[in-house]
C-alpha cells in the first residue's frame, strides 16, 4: 500500500512538476477537489484556515440537523401539538421530520453493511459505519432533491479511506519522529541521576519496545531541531501541528475532524465544486440542460463517441450486439469505477481524476457535443472508460451476444496494468477533449464532415445506433469503389450513352446514396416519443451529415466510381430498405435522404432559415430555366415546385435544402448533360425517349423507395406529430415536384413505360394524400411542447399552407390518374 | 425514541362499529413500536389490526373481551421504565387512585396503564405515572357520562417519558403532553 502513493509521485516527478503533497492523498484530493485552496503559493498557514472554516461549517451543520431536531422541547417554547405530536401526519412537524431521517437512515445502513466486504476490518467497525452513515446522511438532508441513492456510498468510502490512510501514515511517522511530535515533556528522561544513569533507563525501555539503540542516542541527542528532518517529515510536522495557524481546527491530518474532511470532499465530488462533471447528476433522472439526456447516459453515448472516434470496429461491434452504452456504464460512471478496480488500484485512477481540473475548459459560445466531455476531468472519466474497453477489446470482440459482453464487460479482469490504462487514459483525455469543440474553425474539410458526422450522432434517442452511419460512410465507401466501379461499366454498356455516365450516374448516385444512407442507420427507437427535439437535431444534423458526405464525395473522388458506388448500394438497399425494421428516425431518415439526396453544394447550416434559400432557389431556378432551355412546362413545374417550396416551408432545413437541391440539380444536370435528360430523379426532368431502359430500371428502384416510404408512413401514422408534419411537408414537397415531372412527362413523352411510372406517381400520391390528411386530424391536438419546430410547423400559417399544399397535390393526383 | 402506543376499551362491536376516523388515519404502521392495550377489544378483528400496527402487542383481559386467553395484568419494560398494564375492572373502586398506586406498587412498575373507566386520566404518583388512555372508540360507559375518544402515546427517551393525549373533542383531535422524568435512583418499594 506504501508503494502507490510513491509510484504516484514517481510518475508525477517523471512527467510533470512534482504535485504538492502527493505523498499524503487525504490533502492531495482535498486540494484537486477544491476543498483546500490550490494555488500554488497556498501556504500551510493558509491551507489550515481553510481547514478550520470548513470543519466549523460542518460542525454547524450537524448539531443543526442531527442534533437540535430531536429536541424541540430545548429550543421551541410552546410548540403546537396538534403539528408536533408524533402521530402527526404533518412533514414540517419535527415528528415527520424524524421519521423520514429514520426512513433514509436505513437505507443507507442497508448499503453501508455491503460495502467493501474484502475491507471489513477498517469499514465495518461500528466507528466507521456510524460515520459514513452520519455524513452520508447529512449530505442527503442537505440536498433532499437527490436523496439517498445507492452508490453514493461507494464514492464516500475511498475518500474515507485515503483520510484514514494518511492518519495511519501520520501515526507511523509520529512514531519514528517521537521528539518532534510529542507534547509530553515528562516522558523525557528528566535526568534523575547523572546523564548515564538517564540514559541507561532510556536504553532499557527501547529494547523492549524494539528500536534500535543508535536511533535511542540520535533522539536523545537531538536538539529539536527542525532543519534536520526531510521535507516530507517537516510537512507533516506542520500538517499535524496543534500549535499552527487555527489551533487543534486547523490540523490537517486530524483523526477528530475525519468526518468533517470526509464530507466536504464528498460534497465537493459531488457537485464538482461549481465545475462541469458532477457525480450527484449522475445520480440523478433528471435531464441535463444542455440535452435532454439525463446526465449519465449522455455521459455514457460521450464514451461511445469516443471509443467511435478511437477503433470504430469495437464500437461497431458494440453497436452491433445492441450494447447500449449505459448498461455498462451506469455503474462505471456512478461510483466512478469503483466496482471495477480493487481500492488500491481506484486510488491510483482517482488520483489521476481528480488531478485533472474540473472546470469548463471551453467559452460559453463554442458549441460542443458532450457536457461531460467539457472539462478534462470528464474527458478523463470517459477517456478512461475507453480505455478499459479497448483493454478488453479482444474478449468482447470475440463474443456474441449482448448479454456475454456485458457479463464481460461487468466483470472486469482482476489485476489489470494500471500504468498502461491510465497512460492510455491519459492520451484519449486529449482526444475527447479536442474532440469535443463543434466549431466551424476547424483545419480541413474532411475533419469538419468528421465532425458534424458525429455531431450528428451524437446525441441518440437512448441508443448509441446511430453511430453506425459514421462507420458506414469511414469504412464501406471506400470498399464499395471497386464494386461500383464494375457496376458503372455495367451500366455504361446498357445506357445508350450518349449522354455523359457522370451525368446519370450522378443522379443515380445521388438517389442511391439517399438510399443507402437511410439503409446504414437502422435505428431502433422504440421509444422514439421521448425524445424528439433530439430526432430534429439528428434530423438537421444528419441532413447536414448527407450534405457534407455529399460534398465530399463530390469534391474528393472520381465522378463515375462515386457514382458508381451509390448506384450499387442504391440497388442492394431499396430491397432491405422495404423490408427493413421501421422507426421514427429512420423514416424520417428515408424521407431526408431523399431531397438531400439532390444536395450539391454548400453544407446547408442546420438553422438557415427561409429567405436566403428562397431567394437562392429562385435564382436557381432562374439559372435553371436559362440552362435547360427546355420546355417551358419544365420551368413552369420547376417555378410551381418552388412557390410550393415557399409555400411549405416554415423552418426547416430540410425543406429548404430540398427546394433549393431540386434547382440546383437541374441547375447541374443542366450543365452536365448536352442534352435535356435523366430521370435520375424521374420526377423531375422530362425524361428524353432514350431514357427508355434507364426509366426502367429507376422505376423498378423508385417503386421500392417508394414501397418503403410507405410502409414508413404507416409507421410513423402512430408517431409523434410535429415529425410526421414535417414529414408531410416533406412528402408534399417531393410529390408537389414529382408531380410537376409528371406532368412534364405527360407532355412530352408518350412512352409506355413512362406512363406507367406516371401512374404509379399519381397512385402513389394519393395514398400519402390520405396519409397527410388523417394525420392532420389526428393529430392537430398533439404538440410536442419540447419541439418548437413542430410547433412552428403547425401554427396557422404552417397548417395553412399544409392544407394548400395538400389540395394542390389532390388536383395533380386526380389528372395524373386519369391518365 | 421509543414509542408506545397506550389504548383500550374499544368495545367494538358491541358498543361502537370503529375507530374514528381521524384516529384511524393517524394510527400508520412503522411510527410505533409497542402497543399496550388495556382489553375490551372485543373480538379477533380489533387484535389483527392493533397487530397490523406494531409487532409488539400487549394485551390484558378485559370483561368483555372474546378471547379468554389474554393474561390479567402484564409488565414489561422498555429502556430505563418498567411498564404494567391491566384492565381495571378488577380493581374496585374503580378509577381509584390509591386502589390503583397498590397495584402499581405491588406489580414494581414505573408506569401503569389501565382502563375500564372509559376516562382518560394520567397521575404522577410516588415516583410513578399512572395512566388511563380512555376509550378509543368513546364507546359508552356505565360509569362514565360524555365520552370522549381517546389514546395515549408515550415517548420514551432514556430517563425521560413524555406522555401525548390524544382526544376527539368535537370532532378535532386535540393533543395535550404531559413530561415525566423518572429520577436516576429509584428505591424498590420492598
Amino acid at each position: 500500500m506504501n508503494s502507490s502513493p510513491v509510484d504516484a509521485s514517481a510518475s508525477d516527478a517523471s512527467s510533470m512538476p512534482q504535485k504538492r503533497f502527493s505523498n499524503l492523498r487525504s490533502v492531495r484530493w482535498r486540494i484537486d477537489l477544491g476543498v483546500l485552496p490550490s494555488s500554488p503559493p497556498a501556504s500551510i498557514d493558509d491551507i489550515r484556515r481553510v481547514t478550520a472554516d470548513t470543519r466549523r461549517r460542518y460542525a454547524n451543520l450537524r448539531r443543526r440537523l442531527l442534533i437540535d431536531h430531536h429536541s424541540p422541547k430545548y429550543g421551541k417554547a410552546s410548540p403546537d401539538l396538534t403539528v408536533d405530536n408524533p402521530l402527526s401526519q404533518n412533514p414540517d412537524s419535527t415528528w415527520g421530520r424524524f421519521f423520514s431521517y429514520a426512513e433514509l437512515g436505513k437505507m443507507i445502513d442497508q448499503d453501508l453493511s455491503r460495502l467493501y466486504p474484502e475491507h471489513s476490518g477498517y469499514f465495518h467497525t461500528p466507528i466507521c459505519q456510524a460515520l459514513l452513515r452520519r455524513i452520508l446522511l447529512l449530505w442527503c438532508l442537505q440536498h433532499p432533491e437527490y436523496g439517498y441513492r445507492q452508490g453514493m456510498h461507494e464514492l464516500l468510502a475511498p475518500l474515507v479511506y485515503v483520510l484514514h490512510f494518511d492518519l495511519d501514515h501520520l501515526t507511523q511517522v509520529q512514531k519514528l519522529y517521537e521528539d518532534f511530535f510529542s507534547d509530553e515533556f515528562d516522558k523525557i528522561s528528566f535526568p534523575e541521576g547523572d546523564f548515564l544513569s538517564s540514559h541507561r533507563i532510556r536504553r532499557v525501555k527501547n529494547w523492549e519496545s524494539g528500536i534500535e539503540i543508535e536511533n535511542n542516542l540520535h533522539k536523545i541527542t537531538n536538539d529539536h531541531s527542525r532543519d534536520e528532518l526531510d521535507p516530507d517529515t517537516r510537512e507533516m510536522l506542520l500538517l499535524s501541528d496543534s500549535y499552527g495557524a487555527e489551533g487543534e481546527l486547523g490540523v490537517i491530518l486530524s483523526e477528530r475532524f475525519m468526518e468533517h474532511d470526509a464530507y466536504f470532499m464528498f460534497e465537493n465530488l459531488m457537485f464538482g465544486d461549481q465545475g462541469v462533471v458532477s457525480m450527484a447528476s449522475f445520480f440523478s433522472p433528471v435531464a441535463g440542460s444542455n440535452s435532454n439526456l439525463p446526465p449519465v447516459i449522455e455521459a455514457s453515448s460521450a464514451l461511445y463517441y469516443l471509443l467511435s472516434i478511437v477503433d470504430s470496429s469495437l464500437h461497431s461491434h458494440l453497436v452491433e450486439l445492441e450494447v447500449e452504452p449505459q448498461y455498462f456504464a451506469l455503474r462505471w460512471l456512478r461510483v466512478l469505477f469503483g466496482r471495477e478496480f480493487c481500492l488500491d488500484d481506484l486510488l491510483v485512477i482517482w488520483d489521476e481524476l481528480f488531478y485533472s481540473s474540473n472546470s469548463r475548459y471551453l467559452d460559453n459560445d463554442v458549441e460542443f457535443n458532450f457536457e461531460v466531455l467539457c472539462s478534462p476531468r470528464g474527458a478523463f472519466i470517459a477517456a478512461l472508460a475507453v480505455s478499459m474497453l479497448l483493454y478488453v477489446r479482444s474478449l468482447l470482440l470475440a463474443t456474441e451476444t449482448a448479454t456475454t459482453c456485458l457479463q464481460r464487460l461487468l466483470s472486469f479482469p482482476q489485476n489489470p496494468d494500471m500504468k498502461k490504462l491510465i497512460e492510455q487514459a491519459k492520451s484519449l483525455q486529449v482526444l475527447a477533449l479536442e474532440s469535443n469543440i463543434l466549431s466551424s474553425s476547424c483545419q480541413t474539410y474532411s475533419n469538419k464532415n468528421q465532425l458534424t458526422i458525429c455531431r450528428g450522432y451524437s446525441l441518440p434517442s437512448a441508443s448509441a445506433l446511430p453511430k453506425t452511419s459514421l462507420n458506414v460512410i469511414a469504412d464501406r465507401y471506400w470498399e464499395e469503389q471497386w464494386r461500383v466501379l464494375h457496376k458503372d461499366e455495367e451500366l455504361r454498356k446498357q445506357s445508350n450513352g450518349h449522354l455523359s455516365s457522370s451525368g446519370i450516374m450522378k443522379k443515380i448516385l445521388t438517389k442511391r446514396l439517399s438510399f443507402s444512407r437511410t439503409n446504414s442507420e437502422p435505428f431502433e427507437g422504440n421509444n422514439a416519443h421521448a425524445l424528439s427535439s433530439v430526432r430534429r437535431r439528428l434530423f438537421d444534423d444528419s441532413s447536414e451529415v448527407i450534405e457534407a458526405a455529399k460534398d465530399h464525395v463530390k469534391s474528393e473522388c472520381n465522378e463515375s466510381p462515386v457514382i458508381s458506388n451509390n448506384l450499387n448500394v442504391g440497388k442492394g438497399f431499396p430491397e432491405e430498405l422495404a423490408d427493413q425494421r421501421t422507426s421514427n428516425c429512420m423514416v424520417e431518415e428515408t424521407f431526408l435522404s431523399g431531397h438531400n439526396a439532390l444536395v450539391v453544394s454548400t453544407p446547408t447550416s442546420p438553422h438557415d432559415i427561409g429567405n436566403d434559400h428562397e431567394n437562392e432557389s429562385e435564382k436557381s431556378s432562374i439559372t435553371s430555366n436559362s440552362f435547360l432551355g427546355d420546355n417551358d412546362e419544365e420551368t413552369i413545374s420547376m417555378e410551381e415546385s418552388c412557390s410550393q417550396n415557399k409555400q411549405d416551408e416554415e423552418s426547416t432545413n430540410m425543406e429548404e435544402p430540398c427546394c433549393q437541391n431540386l434547382d440546383k440539380q437541374l441547375a447541374q444536370d443542366a450543365e452536365a448533360t448536352s442534352s435535356g435528360d435523366v430521370d435520375s430523379i424521374p420526377e423531375q426532368i422530362a425524361a428524353p425517349k432514350d431514357q427508355k431502359p434507364f426509366a426502367g430500371k429507376f422505376q423498378w428502384l423508385w417503386r421500392f423507395g417508394r414501397g418503403s416510404k410507405e410502409e414508413n408512413q404507416e409507421s410513423k401514422r402512430s408517431q409523434n406529430a410535429g415529425h410526421i408534419q414535417k414529414d408531410g411537408f416533406d412528402i408534399s414537397q417531393c410529390d408537389g415536384t414529382y408531380a410537376s415531372c409528371g406532368i412534364n412527362k405527360r407532355i412530352e413523352v408518350g412512352d409506355k413505360k413512362v406512363m406507367d411510372t406516371i401512374r404509379n406517381l399519381g397512385q402513389s400520391m394519393l395514398e400519402h394524400i390520405q396519409v397527410i390528411e388523417t394525420v392532420f386530424q389526428q393529430d392537430k391536438s398533439k404538440f410536442d411542447p419540447l419541439d418548437n419546430l413542430s410547433n412552428n410547423i403547425l401554427g396557422g400559417k404552417g397548417q395553412g399552407t399544409a392544407i394548400a399544399a395538400l389540395k394542390e397535390l389532390r388536383k395533380i393526383s386526380s389528372l395524373l390518374r386519369e391518365m | 425514541m421509543v414509542l408506545v402506543l397506550a389504548i383500550g376499551d374499544l368495545h367494538i362491536p358491541h358498543r361502537a362499529p370503529d375507530l374514528p376516523a381521524k384516529f384511524k388515519s393517524m394510527l400508520v404502521p412503522g411510527k410505533i413500536q409497542h402497543i399496550l392495550c388495556t382489553g375490551n377489544l372485543c373480538i379477533k378483528e380489533v387484535h389483527d389490526y392493533l397487530k397490523s400496527l406494531s409487532p409488539d402487542l400487549h394485551i390484558t383481559r378485559g370483561e368483555y373481551d372474546e378471547d379468554v386467553r389474554y393474561p390479567e395484568n402484564k409488565t414489561l419494560s422498555i429502556g430505563q421504565f418498567k411498564l404494567g398494564l391491566c384492565h381495571g375492572h378488577q380493581i374496585v373502586p374503580w378509577g381509584d387512585l390509591d386502589s390503583l398506586a397498590m397495584l402499581q406498587r405491588q406489580l414494581d412498575i414505573d408506569i401503569l396503564v389501565t382502563g375500564h373507566t372509559h376516562q382518560f386520566k394520567a397521575y404522577k404518583h410516588e415516583g410513578g405515572v399512572i395512566i388511563n388512555p380512555g376509550s378509543a372508540t368513546g364507546a359508552y360507559s356505565s360509569i362514565t357520562y360524555d365520552v370522549n375518544p381517546s389514546f395515549v402515546l408515550m415517548d420514551i427517551d432514556g430517563l425521560r417519558v413524555v406522555v401525548y393525549v390524544y382526544e376527539l373533542i368535537d370532532g378535532e383531535v386535540k393533543v395535550d403532553k404531559i413530561d415525566f422524568k423518572k429520577t436516576a435512583t429509584t428505591q424498590s418499594a420492598h
